[in-house]
């Protein structure tokens, strides 16, 4: 089914029915942590398996159609009778079926992604939803014979027949406890005759002046009025409401009306009853999709009065994200060859005062044009984030621990590529920290003077060029020892060796290495955070780790803003020209060869702010021909990675500018050059290319 | 009608791979004492005087990389790349070689010739050069060899 064609097709049915189930997680997630479903939330719900089920519908997923027309049937219930009519024992189970459906959903997405075939086997599910339709039915029964909320229910109470030819009705009720409802009703109707007539209305019950069982009828379901013309019961209105002892009345109009109250009541209930007969319908969904037009009109009606509300995504649109990096592309070239145009040699010493303002004016567009079509691709982490809830939630479950997840700054945007490239390791981290960070009990963690919920804080937030992601559990932190005889038997450390906190929390990262010994469902299969390391490093950035014995770990990711343009200081050694990103950079200064100091390895180091740091002449690193040798005649520049901090002596500081991130060509990264701190290049205004430098590989690369 | 158009179509092309399958065209440029070429086909465009990027840690013969109209283009050596001494070359023969694009530094480029697909030879077995594929006397009565393109892309 998924040729040529539809390819088309298909892409937009699963990008709309993963945004859909995204959307509907973030719901059941906050619904569950409340314990009711808001009105909203089911309007919502309802909209969305009603999407689900056309699109799927058109697809020709009948499992997927079948399940969500179920579903769609239940909140619809639900939707009339307000959430009450499900018991507050059952609202876990409710909890619980939708998650298992949002899993059955994104499971059988996936397989239509690749191309695999759809499982039939949704016998389970159904069942599921049935017996809790079933359920919610049966307490909507109850509740509504028991018409104990006279306010709330008399709409629905049966309507006598009403006669033929007195389309007008209207039902009064009485004071509660006014007693004599029925002699009541009697007045009202020797008032009602003298200013209408006799022959122009009827009422029910109809022998009140006699029959004192009638009271309670009148009690309970008011006590109707028919009227053959609509003035005449505007008079009786103003009877009515000028009568004593009257709490109010309602009018309806037609026979009409009434029949149809009586079928929007049990519509609902007899499609359910339909379909537990039809529970093997399974087989033959096509029965099922057919009678979801009749639910289809009833519930498009109100549907679209929902969706007309204040839905702020109608003004957005999805963009295929290669158009987007095309345009990236594009205004980066456009960007450079501004700057080419506007600088160049031809022009010097030219007296062009037009041509300079128009240039100021060029430079300015392009500067807001490249502004632009940045923010275009920058994203919240809100929807990354909020994966994230679903596997504390689970987790929880399945562990047997309490823990919630606070989200801070989940409004922070960044960079599309990035919030793709931070899932996995996200999720990675946050899995680890339930496993391995959070308390096995809450009584170890009562034990340890700790709120027995665990709590997991995901931050973002933004400092200069960079987006700093924050995982920080308030578990039992890192166990310095065991991390430690673990990296020892994994051959990653030397057992004779002495190793700072801070390195032995280092070996969490190294590939191999996982400290539970028993794999788990979700970690312990030694790739995790090697594989986090490798990921954030993918998008540019990097992966601290810091931990306080018993008091729980931090995962820090520091991730560039966006990596396809950078602010970058050209700096030349010898002929070459190389970028180091602005954000590495702390300080430059100059030095003379006497504060130079001489360790026993040739190493040279400087003593800058009351610390020493070791001095990386990138002439020698690089073995160029070109170059100055004396401290004097260059410069230092002092600069910091994550974690490493060291001085890079160059020749000269070219200036400040803001470049276009090259990828190296695929030949030349077959060389690995990217491990001795080559990460890109960027091609200057002159059309000269500059070689980008990573800082922390170039340290990593002469240790 | 219908036939008559069949084989009129069937003689064009018959004709026209007849053409084709005789004669192949060659860039020949000079390295060092050897006249080497490259099929056509590959071949891009040739540069002069384009001022090459160096970049550190690399073999001897990766020269660098050139900006091609904002295209960044790696350019080896091919008289590094066959242990030749370097000399100041200054020809760039941008190849695109299976989608991937590569600058060869030259000596110099010579000419572009036509050769009958029966005058290639393949090389002789015992020769130890890896990166040539065959060999062609040249109409001018020098000799050709012909480069194995995707075997430059080998380290």
């Amino acid at each position: 089914m998924d040729n040529g064609g539809n390819e088309s097709i298909l892409e937009t049915y699963l990008y709309e029915t993963n945004t859909l189930l995204e959307q509907l997680d973030s719901i059941v997630l906050a619904a569950e942590q409340a314990d009711t479903f808001t009105e909203n939330d089911v309007n919502e719900i309802f909209r969305i398996m009603h999407t689900i089920k056309g699109a799927s519908a058109m697809m020709e997923y009948e499992s997927l159609t079948t399940v969500a027309h179920r579903i769609e049937d239940m909140f619809f219930i639900v939707r009339e009778r307000s959430m009450d009519v499900i018991p507050h024992a059952e609202h876990g189970l409710l909890f619980d079926m939708m998650f298992t459906a949002i899993d059955f959903f994104r499971g059988e997405v996936e397989k239509v992604q690749s191309g695999q075939p759809l499982s039939d086997d949704i016998g389970k599910l159904l069942e599921k939803i049935n017996s809790l339709i079933a359920k919610i039915q049966g307490e909507a029964e109850t509740a509504g014979a028991a018409g104990s909320a006279p306010s709330a229910q008399p709409a629905a109470a049966p309507v006598p027949g009403t006669e033929p030819g007195f389309p007008y009705g209207l039902r009064v009720f009485f004071d509660e406890g006014a007693g004599m409802e029925n002699l009541r009703a009697f007045m009202l109707v020797t008032e009602l005759r003298g200013i209408c007539g006799e022959e122009n209305f009827t009422f029910s019950p109809a022998d009140v002046e006699t029959d004192t069982s009638t009271t309670e009828t009148i009690v309970t379901q008011g006590f109707v009025l028919f009227f053959r013309m609509a003035a005449d019961r505007t008079g009786a209105i103003h009877v009515v409401s000028g009568s004593g002892s009257v709490r109010g009345y309602q009018t309806f109009d037609g026979p009409t009306a009434p029949a149809q109250e009586e079928t929007k009541r049990t519509a609902p209930a007899a499609e359910a009853v339909r379909h537990a007969e039809q529970k093997s319908t399974v087989s033959a969904p096509k029965a099922a999709r057919e009678e979801a037009s009749p639910v289809k009109s009833a519930a498009a009606a109100p549907a679209p009065a929902q969706a007309g509300g204040a839905h702020p995504k109608e003004s957005l649109i999805s963009v295929n994200l290669s158009k987007l990096n095309q345009l990236m592309d594009v205004v980066g070239e456009i960007v450079i060859t501004e700057s080419m145009v506007t600088a160049s040699p031809d022009l010097k010493g030219m007296k062009l005062d037009n041509f300079t303002k128009s240039a100021r004016q060029l430079r300015k567009l392009t500067d807001e044009l490249q502004d632009v079509s940045m923010s275009l691709r920058m994203v919240p982490v809100l929807g990354t984030f909020q994966k994230m809830q679903r596997i504390v939630r689970d987790m929880g479950k399945k562990l047997g621990k309490r823990a919630r997840l606070t989200l801070v700054g989940e409004d922070t945007e960044v960079d599309k590529t990035i919030v793709d490239g931070i899932g996995d390791p996200l999720m990675h981290i946050v899995r680890n920290a339930m496993d391995h960070g959070i308390e096995e009990t809450e009584e170890e963690r009562i034990a340890a003077g700790k709120d027995p919920e665990g709590e997991i804080i995901l931050s973002a937030s933004h400092t200069g060029g960079e987006v700093i992601i924050q995982v920080k559990d308030d578990g039992r932190g890192v166990d310095y020892d065991r991390v430690l005889k673990k990296a020892v038997d994994a051959g990653l450390a030397s057992p004779d060796a002495e190793y700072s906190s801070k390195e032995i929390i280092n070996f969490l990262l190294m590939p191999g290495f996982s400290t539970n010994t028993e794999v788990t469902e979700f970690s312990g299969r030694g790739v995790g955070m090697d594989v986090v390391k490798k990921n954030v490093e993918e998008v540019g950035g990097a992966v601290v780790l810091t931990s306080e014995p018993g008091k729980g770990m931090t995962a820090t990711l520091k991730i560039p803003l966006t990596m396809a343009i950078l602010d970058g200081m050209e700096v030349s050694v010898g002929s070459s020209i190389f970028t180091i990103p602005i954000n590495n950079i702390r300080q430059s200064f100059k030095m003379s060869g006497a504060d130079i100091i001489h360790d026993a390895a040739h190493g040279e180091m400087v003593k800058v702010m009351n610390n020493f740091y070791s001095v990386i002449r990138v002439k020698d690193v690089y073995g160029l021909s070109t170059g100055c040798d004396e401290i004097e005649d260059g410069i230092l520049m002092w600069v910091e990675s994550g974690e490493c901090t060291y001085c890079l002596f160059v020749d000269e500081l070219m200036g400040e500018q803001q470049v276009v991130v090259k990828p190296l060509p695929n030949y030349i990264n077959t060389f690995n050059i990217k491990q001795h701190g080559i990460t890109g290049c960027t091609i200057l205004g002159d059309g000269n290319i500059s070689v980008i430098l990573d800082v922390a590989n170039l340290y990593s690369a002469i240790q | 009608m219908n036939n008559q158009v069949m084989s009129f179509m069937e003689d064009g092309t018959s004709a026209r791979a007849a053409l084709t399958e005789e004669m192949e065209q060659f860039l020949v440029f000079q390295c060092d004492a050897l006249r080497v070429g490259i099929r056509v086909d590959c071949v891009v465009e040739a540069l002069i005087n384009q001022s090459i990027t160096p970049l550190p840690m690399l073999p001897g013969y990766v020269c660098g990389i050139i900006n091609l109209r904002g295209e960044v283009v790696p350019v080896i050596s091919i008289r590094l790349r066959l242990g030749k001494p370097a000399a100041d070359e200054q020809s760039v023969i941008v190849l695109n070689i299976n989608g991937m694009q590569l600058g060869v530094l030259v000596d110099r480029v010579d000419q572009m010739v036509k050769l009958p697909h029966s005058s290639l030879l393949p090389m002789p077995s015992t020769n130890g050069q890896k990166l040539m594929c065959g060999m062609s006397s040249l109409p001018d009565g020098g000799t050709m060899l012909e480069l194995d393109a995707a075997a430059l892309l080998e380290h």
